[in-house]
C-alpha cells in the first residue's frame, strides 16, 4: 500500500462516520453530512486515482464534487418546508 | 525521495489531516449551525489533496482536473453554506430575517441596541 491508498482508507472511514450522522441526527445535520460526506467522498477518489494511477477516477471525482453540490443545495431548498 | 515527492506528501497529509477534522468537527459540535462550519474545512483540504497530486503529476490530465476539483469544492463551498444555513433559519423561523428586522426597527426607533 503507497501512502495514497493508506490516505483513501483513512477518508473512507471517515466517510462511514458522516452516514451514521446522517443516519441517527436531525436532519437539518444529516444535510450537513451529506454535504461534507460529498467533499470527502470526492477527495477519496482524487486519491485512488492518483494511487492507483486510473485516470477516470478524476473525472468520477470531478462530476460527484459537482453533483453533489447541486443535489445539497437541492436539498436545502426543500428543507425550509416542513419535511 | 526526490523533493517534489516529498511536498506532495506533505501535501496530501495536510489535506488528509483538515477532512479528517472536518469529520470530527461534524461528530462533536452539538448544534446544527457549528457543524456547518466543518463543510468549508472540508473544502480547503480537498484543495490541498488537489494541489498534491499536482504537484506529484504536474500540469498533465490527471493534474489539472485534480486542481479543478479542489478550486471548485472551495468555489462552490461557500455559496452551499450560505444557502444552507439560511433554509434552517427559515425553517427554524419561518423567515430568515426575523430577529434582524426587529432589531432594525428597535435601532429606528431610538431603542438602541438590546
Amino acid at each position: 500500500m503507497n501512502e495514497w491508498e493508506v490516505v483513501a482508507a483513512i477518508l473512507t472511514a471517515c466517510l462511514v462516520a458522516c452516514v451514521a450522522v446522517a443516519a441517527f441526527a436531525r436532519i437539518a445535520d444529516a444535510l450537513i453530512a451529506l454535504e461534507i460526506s460529498g467533499t470527502v467522498a470526492s477527495a477519496v477518489l482524487m486519491v485512488l486515482s492518483e494511487g492507483l494511477q486510473r485516470q477516470p477516477f478524476i473525472d468520477l471525482a470531478l462530476t460527484l464534487a459537482v453533483l453533489s453540490m447541486l443535489g445539497a443545495l437541492a436539498f436545502a431548498r426543500m428543507l425550509e418546508g416542513p419535511l | 525521495m526526490t523533493v517534489r515527492h516529498l511536498a506532495a506528501t506533505v501535501l496530501l497529509v495536510a489535506g488528509c489531516s483538515l477532512q479528517v477534522l472536518a469529520v470530527i468537527g461534524l461528530v462533536c459540535m452539538r448544534d446544527t449551525f457549528d457543524r456547518l462550519h466543518y463543510v468549508g474545512l472540508a473544502g480547503v483540504g480537498a484543495l490541498l489533496i488537489g494541489v498534491a497530486i499536482l504537484v506529484r503529476e504536474s500540469f498533465s490530465l490527471i493534474g489539472d482536473k485534480a486542481l479543478l476539483t479542489g478550486v471548485l469544492l472551495v468555489l462552490i463551498g461557500a455559496p452551499t453554506i450560505h444557502v444552507t444555513a439560511r433554509s434552517l433559519r427559515i425553517r427554524e423561523r419561518g423567515d430568515w430575517r426575523e430577529g434582524v428586522e426587529r432589531q432594525r426597527n428597535r435601532r429606528a426607533s431610538g431603542g438602541g441596541s438590546p
